[in-house]
């Protein structure tokens, strides 16, 4: 028999909290689809996407239902591009993407993921023209996300491929123009990248996974903070050691949800089940922000001094809760900071209180990175490449993930807004240090090597 | 051996198991189950016994009267039934049906027709009406078992179009959502 109090708190999630399952993504190999006539490949990919994943947003839709629970987002995380499709010019990857695009309209899936080049040691020509179909193939699709992985803890990083990416983002802003530069908003470039996010812009489908897996992305920062509140209302002097531990629980439940719904759903498509991805992810809510923790915490705002150790303590206890819960743990895991995804933080960063310094000292303790940061539109590719390689060092050395999701928003300046629209937001343009400047450093290029603690064997 | 339904209802206060158990025991009876529960003010208890066959089921609420009537307990005895096959007949899943909303006359009746008309279960219900704005002072509770060829959509139409015409939040989720959140 339950208890009253374990069937309200649990309605009480849901009703008042935000709790959701914030993403079942499919992840679909299609390494079987190769060829070297582009109109077979394109036929092949349409056909085993849309075979695999014809029933997924029902099948989310029936067993969230049955929960209670909803399942924000359906999505599809397809193999590296840049791998399967070698053979081929960038204007004909361009075509690739939007048959990808296509089939996920089809499917109904909110976005697909995979248009993804692995560089972090070295450019082949499949990467090389992946790469240079990134503006194009993101300007004119609607739903396809990229990833470029350009540095890692065992290779280094790839300061070649770091300036390529500052160029790719500034042109895709530029093809987006008229949409606030959105085409960068569907662009991650990582260090570390993981094989099985299920979270956008970052999702793939790893090399070594199955042909197909379902990996569950779970939300619930609305969840933390009201839990974090009433816990100070209940007992004012609680220590933060005692928070932990809330944060803890909580996070024990969230990540609960997800496995359940994962596994139901993989049940049912006759597909594996991969991992949890145990991410405290916002959306553009009140009430299901990552920003508004910190103000629970007794932060005057994300961004003021505190912050980093704030996070830290916030990002461990998510992890140390969620990995008691699921054994198969993966994908990104920590808590999430993207600006324009988040009310608090994006009124953080208008109010001055965040800057993109402090957002990078904030990368080192939690997943991600700088994600989803508009910043002005003459902001040169030197500085984007410079600041995606200080992010990169991050990841490289601390043998963990960090990412760069940066909007240089066309023909708008510090202090202007920029509008991406739904999940994806809105955001005050943060100024840049040096932002429209050169810079040799980064021009030097080749490989920054490994770092010692690579060597691990 | 007969075996027996006893029932036991009255206001609550300490003691009152101690003396239903005492008495049984001293007729030799064996007690193969115990529910019991108050609401409010008042205690109900549900005993299933078996007893030596020369007590009758009559003797055996007489005398369960008599020695409680102190405690101005009511007691009554029915003899248990052969145990029926499963009710619905198919397998069922269980759910757990919960509404929030003002207190008004007719809500239990409202949903159990619905539940009712469906051929589920209530396995274990829990209502409690104290007014106010409190979400939790006006909420019901229905463990239900629902067939497995029960057409839930219909089903969960027909429950929410009630829930709403009767002003109240209605949530239909499997068990194992509470079950894996909430236990380990």
């Amino acid at each position: 028999m339950l208890s009253e109090k374990e069937i309200i708190s649990t309605i009480e999630m849901l009703r008042n909290e935000h709790l959701d399952v914030r993403t079942v993504t499919l992840g679909i190999n299609l390494f079987d689809c190769v060829s070297h006539d582009l109109g077979l490949l394109t036929d092949k990919i349409h056909k085993k996407i849309t075979d695999t994943a014809g029933n997924l947003v029902q099948v989310c839709n029936r067993i969230g239902e049955k929960y209670g629970i909803p399942v924000v987002n359906k999505r599809i995380a397809v193999s590296p591009v840049a791998v399967f499709g070698a053979p081929f010019s960038a204007s004909q990857l361009v075509k690739v993407a939007k048959t990808l695009d296509n089939a996920a309209k089809e499917v109904e899936v909110d976005f697909i993921g995979g248009f993804t080049a692995l560089v972090e040691k070295g450019i082949a020509n499949g990467d090389r023209a992946l790469i240079e179909a990134i503006p194009e193939a993101l300007a004119e699709t609607e739903r396809v996300c990229s990833s470029v992985n350009v540095a890692s803890t065992r290779a280094g990083i790839n300061m070649d491929a770091v300036l390529i990416m500052g160029k790719t983002i500034k042109k895709a802003a530029g093809l987006t123009s008229a949409t606030d530069g959105l085409a960068c908003a569907k662009l991650c470039v990582f260090a570390n990248i993981p094989e099985d996010i299920p979270f956008m812009a970052g999702a793939y489908l790893g090399i070594g996974e199955a042909d197909a897996v379902i990996n569950v992305g779970v939300s619930g920062p609305g969840v933390v903070k009201k839990a974090i509140d009433r816990a100070i209302a209940s007992d004012p002097d609680i220590d933060l050691g005692h928070i932990a531990e809330l944060i803890k629980h909580t996070s024990y439940k969230v990540t609960r949800i997800g496995e359940l719904i994962g596994r139901e759903v993989a049940a049912s498509l006759g597909i594996r089940f991969g991992v949890v991805d145990l991410s405290l992810a916002p959306t553009p809510n009140v009430g299901d922000s990552v920003g508004e923790i910190f103000q629970s915490l007794g932060l005057l705002s994300i961004g003021v001094p505190g912050s980093t150790a704030a996070l830290a303590l916030l990002n461990n206890a998510v992890k140390a809760g969620g990995a008691f819960a699921s054994s198969h743990v993966g994908g990104l895991s920590g808590a999430f900071i993207p600006v324009s995804e988040d009310l608090n933080i994006s009124e953080s960063a208008r109010a001055g209180y965040l800057t993109l310094e402090k957002l990078e000292a904030l990368t080192s303790v939690c997943s991600v990175g700088l994600d989803m940061i508009a910043i002005p539109g003459d902001t040169s590719e030197d500085t984007i490449a410079a600041i995606i390689a200080d992010e990169m060092a991050i990841g490289v050395i601390n043998k963990k993930t960090t990412a760069v999701r940066l909007i240089p928003v066309p023909g708008k300046k510090a202090g202007d807004n920029a509008h991406f629209g739904g999940l994806l937001g809105q955001a005050t343009i943060i100024p840049v240090n040096n932002g429209s400047g050169s810079n040799r450093f980064i021009r030097f290029g080749g490989l920054i090597p490994a770092p010692i603690q690579s060597l691990t064997n | 051996m007969n075996k027996a339904v006893i029932s036991v209802l009255g206001q609550d206060r300490p003691g009152i198991i101690a003396a239903v158990t005492s008495i049984l025991f001293k007729l030799d009876c064996n007690i193969e189950n115990i529910n019991q529960t108050i609401l409010q003010s008042e205690f109900s208890g549900i005993f299933i016994a078996s007893f030596p066959s020369d007590i009758s089921n009559d003797e055996l609420c007489a005398r369960l009267s008599k020695d409680l009537s102190h405690l101005k307990l009511h007691v009554h005895v029915k003899p248990l039934e052969h145990e029926e096959k499963d009710h619905s007949g198919s397998i069922c899943e269980p759910f757990v049906i919960t509404t929030i909303g003002p207190d008004r006359k007719g809500l239990v009746a409202g949903i159990t027709a619905v539940i009712a008309k469906h051929g589920v279960n209530v396995t274990n219900l829990k209502a409690v009406f104290k007014g106010g704005d409190n979400p939790s002072d006006n909420i019901m509770i229905y463990e239900v078992d629902i067939p497995c060829d029960t057409d839930q959509n219909l089903l969960r139409s027909e429950l929410r179009k009630k829930a709403s015409e009767m002003g109240l939040d209605i949530s239909i989720q499997h068990r194992n959502i509470f079950m894996s959140i909430n236990r380990i």
